[in-house]
């Protein structure tokens, strides 16, 4: 078969060497009848972008560039990595390593999940990936706010209240300032991912105005949205006279779309949305326990779905949004039901261990590591594998575990850690019945799958 | 879109002397700062000057092709200069330049089409066949019809 060959280039300026060395890339190989595609990320964006099967049926991937070019979308492929400048030098020495390669060795588990993650977020688009890039930036936040305010919550559950405390302090930081941060950044890095650099100002306004006016996530999501097109539209309709325009991406754009969003968010759209949000946090903290076991399993379920895609990053939203209105329970349902899908695949490996092939059984120790992490990606190449009887599984596994979690009152202030936030004082409410919803779920998971799969012999 | 709104017979100097690539890269700025391109010489000069820091644009075959996106650049810009005497330029080839292209980007978005013929010029570079064509060309007025893609 042809040996197809990629390549990447990119410099610092992207005027110049990214398409001199992709000219001098591509020329050679016309001339010696190779099969050679180049993505070329420039001043332009990314030209000829690689698709994912490229790269999947590539023998080797040549990279010359001095930045970077997103390498880890080449996991497993073999690389042969250069300054932009050696491939203006030297075309042809850069194509004959790049046919010498050996293809790649089989990747393990690891790498197949992280792989999974990447590609994901490289295919997201339009809403999604707009309100993702607002989450992914939060994240970091919410998680570091939440793991510091349970770390206060060593000294006891009220010890906070107590003024030039260490708790308090801790207090301070996770739920003073990171949490008070958590939805102007998920607001503004949604409009950010709209309208690039400018969206961000009002973005950032519009999620502080909607945390102070108890709009909550929701209202965040909104202004995110709402800052993101703004700015979109006036950087696009405002036309000024050339010597002008230098003042319009640091002085019109930002005082005109803060303003406007600001103005929306205090007069038309904070207040009915601070009301939905009310009556949510009433609702979820007041519901009896139908509602809430019914809750817990549809939000299980959602989480071993398409573990870690688009469903399961939306129950977990929920959850997160929801810790900003002081409610817990989601919180707690979620990350136990996300745990359930690996843990219950390595439990699976264990106690049916002939319908599992060598690899798989390798594969349920890693998958086991992942799951006590909250890393519901674990169970994906279980998942990709044998979806028609894994995926039933494990959804009914989570969706068991998210109703008993809901059932039994359980409460969560951290929103990730997996088993590792267990032992930290006060940041889990009911915590053996709480670990005994995950260890449920688990054993259902791994039972289901045991009896439906078939034998490997 | 033509090559004229970036490149005038007055940004093209074909007997240029200079001793040193900083001086040729001052000399090829006076061009495009004379001609409206460039508002603040000093700084694009400057900016420049720490591309090359970064990694030298002699990209061998007796060429170079200094560039920077600058605050000092009013509009998207070229000069041209053929050198009287080669000048060292730390190129990949190890090669002394005798011809240059000295591009200039503004900060604030170029437009699309602009960068286009920067690029385009980029990859014309590669192929022989170009470079002796501006190598032979002796009027700016060839220089500028070689330049026509």
């Amino acid at each position: 078969m042809e040996k197809k060959i990629l390549a990447v280039t990119a410099c610092p300026t992207g005027i110049a060497h990214t398409y001199m060395s992709a000219e001098a890339l591509e020329k050679t190989a016309r001339e010696r009848g190779i099969s050679l595609k180049v993505e070329k990320r420039g001043a332009m964006g990314v030209e000829d972008e690689l698709s994912e099967a490229e790269i999947r049926e590539a023998h080797a991937i040549i990279i010359a560039a001095d930045t970077d070019v997103l390498e880890s979308r080449f996991a497993g492929k073999p690389v042969v990595k250069v300054a932009v400048a050696e491939a203006i030098k030297n075309p042809n020495r850069l194509l004959d390593e790049a046919l010498a390669k050996q293809p790649g060795v089989k990747q393990d588990l690891l790498d197949q999940v992280q792989q999974t993650k990447e590609s994901r977020s490289a295919q997201r688009s339009g809403f999604y990936k707009h309100l993702m890039t607002g989450v992914s930036n939060m994240l970091p936040l919410v998680v570091a706010g939440g793991l510091i305010i349970a770390l206060s919550f060593i000294f006891g559950i009220e010890a906070f209240k107590e003024e030039g405390t260490l708790a308090a302090t801790l207090m301070a930081i996770g739920g003073g300032a990171a949490f008070a941060l958590m939805v102007p950044v998920l607001s503004g890095f949604i409009a950010f991912s709209i309208a690039d650099r400018v969206g961000l100002a009002p973005g950032l306004v519009g999620g502080m105005l909607a945390s102070q006016l108890g709009a909550g996530f929701l209202g965040g999501i909104i202004a995110g949205f709402l800052a993101g097109y703004v700015a979109l539209a006036l950087k696009k309709y405002i036309k000024l006279p050339r010597n002008f325009e230098g003042l319009k991406p640091i002085l019109i754009i930002p005082l005109l779309s803060t303003l406007i969003v600001g103005l929306l968010m205090e007069y038309v759209i904070g207040t009915p949305i601070k009301w939905i949000m009310d009556e949510l946090a009433a609702w979820l903290t007041g519901m009896g326990s139908t509602n809430a076991i019914l809750l817990g399993l549809i939000l299980g379920a959602m989480m071993a779905f398409d573990m870690g895609g688009p469903v399961n990053k939306s129950a977990y939203t929920f959850a997160i949004g929801l810790l900003a209105s002081n409610v817990y329970g989601p919180m707690a349902a979620v990350m136990a039901a996300g745990m359930v899908p690996p843990l219950g695949l390595f439990l699976a490996t264990l106690i049916a261990p002939h319908k599992f092939t060598k690899e798989e059984k390798e594969a349920g120790k890693a998958a086991s590591v992942l799951g006590i992490s909250f890393i519901t990606e674990g169970a994906i190449p279980f998942a990709a594998a044998d979806p028609i009887r894994v995926i039933p599984s494990i959804m009914v596994g989570s969706a068991v575990t998210g109703a008993l979690s809901m059932a039994f009152g359980a409460t969560l202030h951290a929103p990730h850690g997996g088993i590792f936030v267990l032992p930290i004082p006060h940041a889990v409410g009911h915590l053996g019945l709480y670990a005994l919803s995950i260890l449920i779920g688990t054993v259902v998971t791994a039972v289901m799958i045991s009896i439906l799969k078939k034998s490997k012999v | 879109m033509i090559i004229t709104e970036i490149l005038t017979k007055e940004t093209i100097h074909l007997h240029l002397s200079a001793d040193s690539k900083t001086a040729a890269i001052e000399q090829m700025a006076t061009l495009l700062s004379e001609q409206g391109f460039v508002s603040d010489a000093q700084q694009f000069v400057s900016d420049v000057l720490k591309r090359e820091e970064s990694s030298s644009t002699g990209i061998g075959f007796g060429v170079a092709i200094p560039h920077g996106k600058s605050a000092g650049v009013a509009k998207p810009a070229l000069a041209f200069a053929k050198f009287e005497q080669p000048v060292e330029w730390k190129s990949i080839d190890e090669k002394p330049v005798s011809m240059a292209f000295l591009i200039g980007v503004p900060l604030e978005q170029a437009g699309q089409e602009h960068l286009k013929i920067l690029t385009t010029l980029a990859r014309k570079i590669i192929h022989e066949s170009f470079r002796d064509q501006l190598l032979q060309a002796t009027t700016p007025e060839e220089i500028l019809q070689t330049l026509q893609f």
